[in-house]
């Protein structure tokens, strides 16, 4: 045990840190301001893997381009069944759960139907197969793209919600939707576009998962749990995302590297219940009426 | 004729509050809501800015209807509403509760009118400062100011003296004076303080069971019906 490998198992934390941070910002963001339990949420993440396998494939759109281009297709997906659905459903907490996990059947067989089972790959250029080094440490670029990519959506998350018109008036609907009404403030806009926009962020997480793993009609429900679990230890805030996926991220790697990844997992999965049995309202419980 | 209600009866559930509710207000005017606990007024404000489960009969602004509006399409109609328990959204700034009211305007413009600063020196010096930890004068403070940065034709304020020290509660009575007499926002409010309501009602409602048991000028607010509606 060196100095050299302790500090790879970091760096490697960071990178596991950012996937569950990316998979559960979309949730986090519907969760927080709409208070919806979205059950599809992994579906979402699948989506924007087929989406991007889509426009890499049959319009041969290059990869990085596909990133954006499947937040916008996921993003509209969410649109849709907002208003379609969820909008209806937003006084019944418990049946939005049950529609959703409806709407992710639907999704996963739908996708099925038409790809069929067999798995898909997302092709990325070269240069990001390879392994960046640097001293001691060895990590593969793709992971560094990962994690820029999450970075710069935390960062643009935080300046929407803390530094513009729009993200006053969601927080504004997050704490008192009434008197957010009495101000002007249309909150079924507000839940349709923070849909829209959570449905996207899924989008974005699916085209990056569907290059560290292979893209199939059922990927999305690995991905779904993990993402609750960081909304629900993070309390439902960005921040408590932010922190909740760093420490597990972290621990994760650790914890793998002095044993194995699938008794880390265990190690990660007791700690969280231990963690909502002392603190169940999570690392940032949002104070607020909602409805 | 600034605000008409005609025949409005306004539900909680199945549950009628309001029950043939008609009156009229001038423009400029000051309305004194008066009338025991629990007799409707809350729930007539609420009906105004479209807050309750249904409603139904004639709300008009400036002869416009608005009975069938969104709460959120009533506010640009210029209703800066302070309502009961003051409605501060205690994770925002001051700041921010302030911009709050800007969505109503019909501007839209994203700054805080000078006037919300002047009249409340103590808001313009906190800003910064979280809406939650601010004491019960200073929040009502907030929530008029929140309303005035709506650019309102009227205010509605819901009991804006209640649980207030007693030299706040004649300040804010000055203010409310000033921004009626001064500025020429009409003004309704409900009151417990039958004194503040004579300084500065023009107009009285007098409500008992959901329903408008005696209006008038408020010159015409006889001891006896004080006495007959509004003690216990």
């Amino acid at each position: 045990m060196d100095f050299g490998s302790i500090l790879n198992a970091l760096i490697l934390g960071i990178s596991i840190a950012s996937i569950w941070l990316i998979a559960a910002l979309g949730l986090t963001i519907i969760y927080g301001a709409a208070g919806v339990i979205n059950m599809a949420h992994g579906e979402f993440i699948m989506l924007g893997a087929y989406s991007s396998y889509m426009l890499q494939y049959y319009v041969g759109v290059p990869y990085l381009f596909c990133i954006p281009i499947s937040f916008v297709i996921v993003a509209l997906v969410g649109l849709v069944l907002e208003r379609g659905l969820i909008q209806y459903l937003y006084k019944r907490p418990l049946d939005t759960l049950l529609a959703t996990y409806g709407v992710s059947l639907v999704l996963m067989q739908g996708v099925r139907l038409i790809f069929g089972s067999d798995p898909k790959y997302l092709a990325v250029p070269e240069i990001f197969s390879s392994n960046l080094s640097l001293g001691f440490v060895s990590i593969s670029t793709f992971r560094v793209i990962v994690f820029g990519i999450t970075a710069l959506l935390v960062l643009a998350l935080w300046a929407l919600f803390y530094k513009t018109r729009f993200g006053v008036q969601v927080r504004a609907v997050m704490q008192n939707k009434e008197m957010a009404a009495s101000f002007g403030i249309n909150s079924s806009r507000i839940y349709m576009l923070t849909f829209a926009l959570g449905a996207g962020l899924a989008g974005v997480a699916g085209s990056l998962f569907g290059v560290l793993n292979i893209v199939l009609p059922t990927m999305g429900s690995s991905y779904v749990v993990q993402a609750f679990l960081m909304v629900v230890v993070g309390g439902g805030s960005l921040a408590g995302s932010v922190v909740a996926s760093g420490v597990t991220g972290e621990l994760q790697s650790v914890f793998a590297f002095f044993t194995n990844d699938t008794f880390a997992r265990f190690v990660i999965f007791v700690l969280i219940v231990v963690f909502l049995r002392f603190r169940p309202q999570g690392l940032f419980a949002q104070a607020g009426a909602r409805r | 004729m600034l605000l008409n209600f005609d025949n409005v009866s306004s539900y909680y559930g199945a549950t009628r509050i309001l029950r043939d509710f008609s009156f009229e207000m001038e423009k400029g005017q000051c309305l004194c809501v008066l009338g025991r606990n629990g007799v409707g007024k809350t729930t007539l404000m609420r009906t105004i800015m479209g807050l309750t489960d249904r409603s139904t009969g004639s709300i008009r602004i400036n002869g416009e209807a608005i009975e069938g509006k969104a709460p959120y399409q009533r506010a640009t109609y210029g209703i800066g509403y302070v309502p009961q328990g003051r409605g501060i959204l205690s994770d925002f700034t001051v700041r921010e509760n302030i911009l709050l009211g800007t969505f109503a305007r019909k501007d839209k413009a994203p700054e805080i009118p000078e006037i919300c600063l002047r009249i409340f020196p103590y808001l313009r010096d906190n800003l910064d400062r979280r809406a939650g930890l601010l004491s019960g004068g200073q929040k009502q403070q907030l929530a008029i100011a929140r309303a005035l940065a709506v650019g309102p034709q009227v205010l509605l304020l819901d009991e804006p003296t209640e649980g207030i020290q007693p030299n706040i509660v004649h300040e804010i009575g000055e203010i409310l004076q000033m921004l009626n007499r001064e500025l020429g926002i009409s003004l309704i409010l409900t009151e417990q303080h039958i004194k503040v309501a004579r300084k500065l009602g023009d107009a009285f409602l007098m409500v008992d069971n959901g329903r408008v048991v005696a209006r008038g000028a408020i010159a015409e607010m006889t001891d006896e019906l004080v006495e007959e509606h509004m003690t216990i």
